[in-house]
């Protein structure tokens, strides 16, 4: 998935026949060509001309209005897409199926979350990895008891905040302690980056979602509200820890992120400033274009595991009888 | 995603600007009347799609070729830019 992030404050995007320039201060910055996009992402204080805008349209390219932090105001979507073909499918999932599914989830999420763990232990092993993981080994079993969708956000949270707390022992840079995850607002530095890094996944899970007629709304897990696209939380819980959780270790412990000049106070909480979010923005995008090869398939780039699993769920929606398979890491 | 060189000879000044425009959008400018171009087989069916309105086949010259896996280890540049890369994403 080719992504344009317009991420520099007062920006200015115009069109030019097949080719968008975007401008900052009169100057030209980038040209982009218009067919090889597939979505734009604006963050904060960015134009768009009406007549770029209008292309976007007409070449099915979705844009997203976000906030300098990565929370989604809106999207602009061509007529053609508001039509979701599977939603009559995914209305018809019974609450039995929809419970198998929300298990499955919820343990592929805390099976990533070991995994990801175990391999920051074998570097460095520290006793709150270790119990951890013990931890969330129990809590996978415990999984298969629950009997209804509050018991499993109970063992969700649980593993949560064994995983969270066992997490703190891997960031290993100065200025970058973490001891739990808090958020709305997020209080330090790596908060900072993992609740604008779940923002941007989540983003672009919605895009995959709706380019493939999913009804984002309606969902296995989070079941709370009509007025949330709960089926992009669902299969975002698996992503979590391989996608935004491990980048943010990778930015803090190779030294990518500096403690004082990429972030920035605000409102009572810690943000990412404007390198801080061209840092992270330039770190994901290499991460999720380097191709991965698996032992089954051809090597392809870590966007297809998202792609791949949102198909999955398509499959699963058409068979509701058969098995959802996730994602999980080896 | 395939590398194609794409070539044309065109005299009218209208025309030319139109099919040069259509093709800076899909791939890069590597000589005055040569483009190379990396794109997949939909983009490319896409392409030549958009192109075939302007084109005036007993007037106008289009050349696609299009350039193998195997070929494309041998493909030699001499002076100017370097080979097209496939698209990826952008920040700015």
């Amino acid at each position: 998935m080719s992504t344009l992030y317009v991420a520099q404050q007062g920006c200015y995007v115009k069109l030019q026949q097949e080719q968008l320039l975007i401008k900052h201060n009169d100057a030209i910055c980038q040209r982009v060509q218009l067919p090889l996009v597939d979505q734009i992402l604006v963050f904060g204080h960015c134009q768009l001309t009406t007549q770029a805008l209008r292309a976007c349209l007409q070449r099915q390219v979705s844009v997203l209005y976000l906030s300098r932090m990565g929370q989604c105001y809106g999207r602009l979507l061509p007529m053609i897409q508001g039509y979701r073909q599977l939603a009559r499918y995914q209305q018809d999932l019974s609450e039995v199926q929809r419970l198998r599914v929300a298990k499955i989830l919820v343990k592929a999420k805390l099976w990533n979350s070991r995994v990801l763990l175990q391999r920051q232990g074998r570097t460095r092993p520290t006793p709150g990895i270790a119990q951890a993981v013990g931890q969330l080994a129990i809590l996978i079993r415990q999984v298969n008891e629950a009997r209804d969708n509050a018991a499993l956000m109970g063992i969700e949270g649980a593993g949560a905040a064994a995983y969270f707390t066992a997490l703190g022992d891997c960031f290993v840079q100065p200025g970058f302690t973490f001891t739990e995850r808090n958020r709305r607002p997020p209080r330090d530095p790596v908060n900072a980056m993992l609740s604008f890094g779940y923002q941007v996944l989540w983003n672009h899970l919605y895009s995959l979602i709706e380019a493939q007629n999913l009804d984002p709304y309606e969902a296995c897990l989070h079941q709370g509200s009509r007025k949330h696209a709960a089926l992009v939380s669902d299969l975002l819980e698996p992503f979590r820890a391989p996608l935004v959780d491990s980048l943010v270790l990778y930015l803090v412990n190779r030294k990518v992120m500096d403690p004082e000049a990429d972030f920035e106070p605000q409102k009572g909480g810690c943000y990412l400033n404007d390198s801080g979010r061209r840092k992270y923005l330039q770190a994901f995008v290499v991460r999720m274009e380097t191709e991965i090869t698996s032992s089954s398939t051809l090597p392809r780039p870590r966007w297809d595991l998202l792609m791949a699993q949102v198909q999955e769920y398509k499959r699963f929606v058409y068979e509701p009888q058969t098995l959802f398979k996730p994602y999980l890491i080896r | 995603m395939l590398l194609y060189i794409v070539a044309y000879d065109i005299p009218s000044n209208r025309r030319r600007k139109k099919i040069s425009d259509l093709l800076e959008g899909y791939g890069r400018r590597v000589q005055y009347s040569v483009f190379e171009l990396m794109l997949s087989p939909a983009k490319y069916a896409e392409l030549r799609r958009r192109l075939r309105r302007y084109v005036q086949m007993e007037e106008d010259s289009v050349r696609f070729y299009p350039v193998s896996k195997h070929t494309l280890d041998q493909v030699e540049i001499w002076g100017g830019v370097p080979l097209t890369q496939p698209p990826g994403s952008i920040i700015v």
